[in-house]
């Protein structure tokens, strides 16, 4: 059969996992998109691939909140554009305004505006709204002609809005879009007063936030890296209003709630202050990667040590926070690597394009590398430690072993010990598995012993002891090297083989 | 008022098997490599087997190698089309692969007994698990699960050999994102096998609310928004259908596209003002007033939603091409 005799080809799964995973190159993500435009099945593939993840309580609760407000919010919408804008100017001057790091890349701000341009006039409370806040920035802070283009989109999505809720009257319509270019107008001063304030170039930073419009000293110096993602975080505001979307948003990443949290998005209000100020150059190539790492049950997995690679084989580091969360910004835009290494699971490795402006989202999901709590002897090798803090390694050099009793029992493997090429393995259930070839083939041993196997070890038939001491073993595994085994009624029982058991 | 055909003909060209079988030519195992194609090293070869623990799946050296070299020279290394792959980038592609997963998938298409025990240990429970969330019933997820099982075991036989789809896996994406991909693939068939009555019983009423309002206007505004799509980027066209068409929250085309929600949120903004902009610009051009084309655009508003319903769901050409490498 010839593919181009097909009137669409399908991708295949392949394909589909590669792009969902973020693993396909421009070019592959491009035909992609353009294919998934136009063909709803695979478009319905690819939406149900995603893994539907359950909210952790805290996240209800938040959620809850918001979808209320979402719904309040939208009751808002004719009324309060105007207002919001305002309100918004404001706050992110606040934000802005606020001791946040040390300023320390004065050329970045452009030129200063003489301070009187500022309008103290404006005399929204920013508490009032903090909705609100949501609603403008991106079209506030646009510079002259793009306000003019900003003010329009929400005209569009509300006509939108208007679409999934059903049809409002034309009239409705029309008023809508009056308060809309009042809110455009008034803008203006806003913008103006963002800007006098970000130009002026005194760099005492913690100038308190009361000072509004003024004259005021802080400048903060913008994190450039940051950029894409403040300017991304910024247009949330502007989301096409069809109410279903807004719970939701706030769900995002539960890292996007935390404490920490805040901050971002403090310094995301910064952004576009930075766009306008012109040091745009720089901020538009850079991206940004986030995520969350999580085993595969989907729990969180902290501290895991997460390092990008580019090209040229420089590397960023960071650790992921309590919720498993990570976030790498100002990194310029192309191919990454990402590693993501922690104790006691296998190392993951995945590569990532970065488009520029782009916050990229990872969820990178870690197998555990069932280290055992038992010391592993095999006769040569070297002994391994259970706490150590390159497991990955280890888990490298026993793979064998370990590799073998994973495939043995469909269920979770509690321990595995070796002597010699004589491998047993215990699982969950109680059941014993012994290999005579280093793992390779595998044989349920009859239990000859009452209750359940709960432990495991290699000792020496001398010492009659647990193997913590392997390098004992090595020496002398092949004489007086014995298995013992521990029921959960406490009885002990040994053997030689692993095959014939005898009580002790 | 025609009806697009949707995506019937697509969709009856698009079964599993079809699929699969399109997509199988030059990927089977048995590919041929000479002498002279042969990319990999023997050295790096060795190092990627160990370190895929091949061995333990009972997948040889050579068998690696093979799998190693249909899937480079598949999506040709990672690079454009058109260009070679210098030694370097080929040894990056290699290495960037899950080998591990790689080794299982192979080993299991080739029906080595310890690379489905290992399966099985591994991916049993998280696909029935998939399964059943894709489905939203135990009973239809495990069914679901449990026929991919027998197809990834290699029941289908092809050319009197065994076949097993597990062969199409790559290895540049997680074996178990793959076995996702292919789950959703199968119950998409489903849908398509049962709901396809009801899928064109959807279009219906739709159709018939076009028909109500000045028939000229809506088809102005149905050209225009045909010109102006056309001229969209593939990403907007397919953000616009995403959010429109299919009613997805920003939020799960943002874990599509793994991409921020904000940044979905500014570029479909962008993308349905740019449409609404042109949609006037053309309406204009095409002889109506500022005012006219907007009120075109504002008689009703679902109207503009049908429109870009039934535009962004007739799939005129433009298929995916076979992978990349294959031009």
């Amino acid at each position: 059969m010839s593919r181009n005799l097909q009137p669409a080809i399908h991708p295949d799964a392949d394909q589909l996992s590669v792009f969902v995973e973020g693993a396909a190159t421009a070019r592959e993500r491009e035909r992609m998109l353009a294919h998934l435009a136009e063909c709803g099945e695979c478009r319905k593939a690819v939406f149900l691939m995603q893994p539907h993840e359950e909210p952790q309580p805290a996240a209800i609760t938040l959620e809850k909140r918001w979808a209320w407000r979402g719904r309040t919010w939208r009751w808002l919408v004719p009324v309060g554009v105007p207002v919001a804008a305002l309100a918004c100017a404001l706050i992110a001057l606040l934000i802005h305004i606020r001791p946040h790091g040390t300023p320390e890349a004065p050329q970045q701000m452009a030129s200063g505006r003489p301070p009187e341009i500022a309008r103290p006039g404006t005399t929204v409370a920013p508490s009032t709204n903090a909705e609100a806040d949501r609603a403008a920035p991106s079209r506030d802070l646009e510079p002259g002609p793009p306000t003019d283009k900003r003010e329009r989109a929400p005209a569009a999505n509300s006509e939108l809005v208007a679409r999934s809720g059903g049809a409002p009257s034309a009239p409705a319509k029309k008023v809508l879009r009056q308060e809309r270019s009042i809110a455009g107008r008034s803008n203006l001063p806003a913008l103006k007063s963002g800007q006098a304030t970000l130009g002026v170039p005194s760099p005492t930073a913690g100038a308190a936030p009361s000072v509004v419009g003024g004259p005021v000293g802080s400048v903060q110096t913008v994190d450039s890296t940051l950029a894409q993602s403040t300017v991304s975080m910024s247009a949330t505001s502007n989301l096409p209003l069809n109410g279903r979307n807004f719970a939701q948003l706030q769900q995002l990443q539960p890292t996007e709630k935390g404490a920490a949290s805040q901050n971002t998005l403090a310094r995301e209000k910064e952004l576009p202050a930075l766009q306008i100020q012109g040091a745009s150059g720089q901020a538009q190539t850079l991206a940004g990667i986030s995520g969350r790492i999580t085993d595969r049950s989907g729990a969180s997995i902290a501290g895991v040590t997460v390092t990008v690679r580019d090209a040229a084989g420089k590397t960023r580091q960071t650790t992921t926070g309590a919720d498993g969360s990570f976030h790498l910004t100002q990194l310029p835009a192309g191919q990454y690597g990402l590693t993501a290494t922690a104790t006691g699971f296998k190392t993951s490795n995945q590569s990532i394009e970065l488009k520029p402006s782009e916050m990229a989202m990872l969820q990178p999901v870690l197998d555990v590398g069932s280290v055992s709590a038992v010391v592993e002897v095999e006769a040569g090798a070297t002994s391994i430690q259970t706490e150590s803090a390159n497991v990955s390694d280890q888990v490298e050099e026993t793979r064998g072993a370990r590799r073998g009793s994973a495939a043995l029992s469909t269920r979770p493997i509690l321990a595995t010990v070796s002597q010699g090429k004589r491998v047993l393995s215990l699982d969950d259930a109680g059941n014993l598995f012994l290999s005579r070839d280093e793992g390779k083939k595998w044989k349920k041993i009859k239990p000859q012993w009452a209750g359940k196997a709960v432990r495991i070890e290699s000792t020496t038939a001398a010492s009659g002891k647990a193997s913590a001491n392997a390098k004992d073993e090595i020496g002398g595994a092949s004489e007086g090297a014995v298995f013992q085994l521990t029921t959960d009624a406490g009885t002990t029982w040994g053997s030689k083989d692993g095959l014939h058991w005898h009580q002790r | 008022m025609d009806i697009p055909p949707a995506n019937i003909t697509q969709a009856e060209s698009s079964g599993a098997e079809e699929r699969a079988a399109s997509l199988a030519e030059g990927i089977a195992l048995g590919t041929e490599l000479t002498a002279e194609n042969r990319l990999l090293p023997v050295k790096l070869g060795e190092e990627l087997w160990r370190a895929a623990g091949a061995e333990l799946v009972e997948v040889s050296r050579v068998e690696f190698a093979e799998a190693l070299e249909t899937i480079g020279a598949r999506d040709n290394f990672g690079v454009d089309a058109e260009k070679q792959a210098d030694e370097r980038q080929r040894e990056t592609f290699w290495r960037g692969l899950h080998l591990e997963e790689l080794a299982v998938a192979r080993g299991c298409a080739l029906g080595r007994e310890s690379a489905w025990q290992r399966f099985l240990a591994q991916y049993r429970e998280p696909l029935t698990r998939a399964a059943v969330e894709m489905t939203g019933s135990a009973a239809l997820g495990e069914e679901l699960a449990s026929a991919l099982y027998s197809e990834l075991f290699g029941l289908t036989e092809r050319e009197n050999k065994r076949w097993s789809p597990l062969l199409r896996y790559s290895g540049r994406g997680s074996l178990m994102g793959w076995l996702r991909a292919i789950l959703a693939q199968r119950r998409v068939d489903q849908y398509r096998k049962i709901g396809r009555e009801t899928e064109l019983g959807e279009i219906e009423p739709a159709a018939a609310v076009s028909e109500e309002p000045d028939l000229e206007r809506l088809r102005d505004l149905r050209l225009a928004i045909k010109m102006t799509l056309s001229e969209a980027s593939a990403e907007e066209r397919f953000l616009l259908s995403a959010y429109y068409l299919d009613q997805h929250t920003l939020q799960e085309i943002s874990s599509v596209l793994r991409v921020h929600v904000a940044t979905i949120s500014r570029k479909l903004n962008r993308a349905t003002e740019r449409l609404r902009k042109q949609l006037l610009r053309t309406l204009k051009a095409r002889g109506l007033s500022w005012r006219a084309a907007e009120e075109t655009l504002g008689t009703d508003p679902r109207d503009l939603d049908i429109d870009l319903r039934k535009l962004l769901q007739k799939s005129e050409g433009d298929p995916i091409p076979d992978k990349e490498g294959q031009g």
